[in-house]
């Protein structure tokens, strides 16, 4: 039996052995995480693992610029860094500096990073975006001839506004050059002066979508004049030509209603103009009717005529007052005319008469008070109710009747 | 076309313009008819903007010319 080692002389050596391996000390290793542990500590703990075996991984929390996404259970992931000895447990593991997502992934990464420059680089920034048109005459299209997004386009549109021109550039959409060619497509139709440009196609997968991830479309749609509309895949799917675009639509179908203003509507706006203005001019020449009402209306108050006629009927008025008036004075003595002549019939000499009195009247046309005032053979008049008698005095006798 | 697409929309504001002015009470006859007769062009201008022929789409080669269907 030879010499014994320690567990730690040995673990030790071993570390040394992984340590003086070139390949060992930074390695790529794909595979597909389990066991994935966000420590407290910023640490992240997980297992890579692939159809035969698995191998121990760990992200120290300094390392973590390197981990552009959140790590989560079963993704394909290569993971760059250095496989190491951890002592204590004498287990080996990988000291991760950098994990990137494997296929899809690095798309993915591909997409975050190009993402990243041009927005650096400013071609996402506002100020760029240019309004797209209310009203087009002329929308470009540039898209697959065939397939769904072009006759959702032309169906859509047509529905909304057929007196849009329509213009299309047939691109290849995907595969090989598919970006070249969507990019010289938006080239093309700038050309013409079109009123907006609608970019996109319909969905697919990350891969088929990919020319509209590529820089070279990126910048044909920054370059462009034209007010573009970006429309790739679906509401889910968002590229580089999105952030590029003056306008996102959510999907080919979305950007023609974007695009394309709707006829019916436009026509409403005309009609709303047109009532407006009419309902104004018509209200301003109503006020100006009553105006003139207002003043032919005075004016005739004003007229010789109408003052004349003021008068007339004032003196007529006046006459009738008047005249009233009078009537009332008139009755009002009359009244009181019955009323005394309804006392004095009370005082009246004729009731004396009825009474077997007279009245005697001398020939000097006077009563009789006092027979000093008549002489002997005077004629006098007795008057008696219902009559007068002459008589002659006879004689005269005085007499004293003590009053 | 950005031209004419302007245009479209300024004939808008100036039409809202003319609004205003004709809902003004000190406005003359004589001006509100001038205002009305321009708005009745204008909106008429609108109305003629619109090619009202409605449109077979084009479909370019890969020059980028026209090949009208």
């Amino acid at each position: 039996m030879g010499q014994a080692y320690s567990v730690t002389e040995i673990n030790q050596y071993i570390k040394n052995l992984f340590v003086r391996d070139r390949i060992l000390s930074n390695i790529y290793i794909k595979g597909e995480v389990s066991n994935c542990k966000y420590h407290t500590s910023g640490h992240i703990y997980f297992t890579l693992k692939d159809a035969q075996g698995q191998l121990a991984c760990v992200m120290f929390a300094g390392q973590r610029k390197g981990l552009t996404f959140r790590l989560e259970e079963g993704q394909s992931v290569i993971a760059l860094g250095s496989v190491n000895v951890y002592e204590r447990d004498g287990k080996y593991q990988l000291y991760a500096n950098e994990i990137v997502l494997d296929g899809q992934g690095i798309l993915y990464e591909k997409f975050e990073r190009l993402k990243r420059a041009l927005e650096e680089e400013g071609l996402f920034d506002r100020d760029h975006k240019k309004p797209i048109p209310a009203f087009p005459t002329k929308v470009g299209i540039v898209t697959a001839s065939t397939g769904a997004a072009i006759q959702d386009i032309i169906n859509i549109s047509k529905r909304r506004n057929p007196y849009v021109q329509l213009v299309l550039y047939p691109a290849q959409v995907q595969g090989a050059g598919s970006a070249e060619s969507v990019a010289k497509g938006i080239a093309a139709l700038d050309r013409l002066g079109l009123d907006t440009i609608i970019v996109g196609r319909g969905g697919g997968s990350i891969e088929d979508l990919w020319a509209f991830n590529e820089e070279i479309v990126a910048r044909a749609i920054f370059q462009c004049k034209t007010p573009i509309i970006s429309a790739v895949g679906h509401e889910t799917d968002v590229t580089i030509a999105d952030f590029v675009s003056d306008l996102r639509a959510p999907t080919p179908s979305a950007a023609a209603e974007l695009a394309v203003n709707d006829y019916r509507t436009f026509q409403g706006l005309i009609r709303d103009y047109q009532r407006k203005l009419n309902r104004e001019m018509q209200q301003k020449l109503v006020g100006y009717q009553n105006k003139i009402k207002e003043l032919r209306l005075r004016l005739f108050y004003a007229s010789p005529a109408y003052q004349i006629k003021q008068k007339r009927q004032f003196l007529i008025d006046a006459e009738q007052k008047l005249q009233q008036h009078m009537n009332r004075r008139l009755m009002e003595k009359r009244h009181r005319l019955e009323l005394y002549i309804a006392r004095l019939e009370g005082l009246s000499p004729l009731l004396k008469l009825s009474k077997g009195f007279a009245l005697i009247v001398g020939e000097d046309e006077l009563p009789v008070q006092s027979i000093s005032k008549v002489a002997q053979n005077e004629l006098l008049t007795l008057s008696l109710l219902d009559g007068d008698m002459k008589a002659r005095v006879e004689e005269i006798c005085p007499k004293n009747r003590g009053c | 076309m950005a031209k004419k697409e302007m245009k479209l929309e300024e004939t808008f504001e100036k039409l809202n313009q003319i609004m205003d002015a004709l809902e003004k009470s000190d406005v003359s006859l004589e001006d509100s008819f001038t205002l009305y007769q321009e708005g009745m062009k204008l909106l008429k201008a609108c109305n003629d903007s619109i090619d009202k022929v409605e449109k077979e789409l084009i479909i370019l080669n890969e020059n980028g010319e026209a090949n009208e269907l």
